[in-house]
């Protein structure tokens, strides 16, 4: 991108909040009003186009239920994992 | 019992606006959302800021009407009038198409939007800033090159221009380069 609007790390930050969220039957909606951020946010985070901050990691995880390291990477998670 | 509205002076927004082009509850501007259509707005924006900064070159059409009854009655063209009250429109929309995030507070916007709107306002520093040197060189060669000399300009329309430029800067940056608003 040639005039990159949000972090958009040269170390992205992988996550499984995608798979979570669709097999918990949240919506971005519904994800994003527990979290406190914008529903375009969510879907900015999924695609892997902006890294969040430490506290909203750990508000999507507390959101899902999920342990921050089983939602968060510095490596690519396994497919189906 | 509704909440008051807090009003933003500074940011020019108020607390119900920016919420209310957050929610995308009113869906009659759902057509400025795509990004093609904010490019063409931000295309448009940059036209009529021209024309408004190249104002003093219009043709002015000042036609003395003589009346019946011994006086006359000078008209001025609406052209500049026109031109002037369609780039407020053009800036208004413009706001609308980023959902105000450009301009508004921090309290109001999450860590990502304060992020964009950062980095809107830091590119559109830099625009501005090669703008007005721009316009300082015509200043210093204009005179010499025999520019901006037509009768009557004083720079209002150029200074005007400017202003609106200033304004709305930051969030042409962010409609055109935000994939997603």
């Amino acid at each position: 991108m040639l005039f990159p609007m949000s972090r958009n790390p040269e170390e992205p930050v992988y996550n499984r909040i995608e798979e979570v969220r669709a097999a918990l039957g949240f919506s971005r909606q519904e994800l994003a009003d527990k979290a406190g951020v914008h529903y375009q946010t969510i879907g900015y985070l999924e695609r892997e186009e902006y890294s969040p901050s430490l506290v909203l990691a750990l508000r999507i995880a507390e959101s899902l239920n999920q342990e921050i390291s089983e939602l968060f990477s510095l490596n690519p998670f396994k497919k189906g994992k | 019992m509704s909440k008051k509205n807090k009003i933003y002076w500074f940011e020019g927004v108020t607390e119900k606006g920016v919420k209310a082009l957050l929610s995308d509850e009113n869906s009659k501007y759902k057509w400025l959302r795509p990004q093609r259509n904010r490019r063409i707005l931000v295309a448009l924006m940059a036209v009529g800021l021209i024309s408004v900064a190249m104002g003093s070159y219009w043709p002015t059409l000042k036609t003395n009407l003589n009346l019946s009854d011994g006086t006359s009655v000078v008209v001025y063209s609406v052209t500049a009038i026109f031109v002037i009250f369609a780039v407020l429109g053009g800036y208004s929309l413009l706001r609308i198409s980023v959902r105000s995030i450009a301009d508004a507070p921090d309290e109001l916007l999450d860590e990502r939007q304060i992020q964009v709107r950062n980095t809107s306002i830091r590119y559109a520093y830099y625009a501005m800033g090669y703008l007005v040197l721009a316009l300082l060189s015509l200043m210093f060669f204009g005179p010499e090159l025999k520019m901006f000399q037509p009768e009557g300009n004083d720079g209002s329309y150029l200074m005007i221009a400017t202003v609106f430029a200033y304004a709305s800067m930051p969030s042409m940056v962010m409609a055109w380069c935000e994939r997603d608003i």
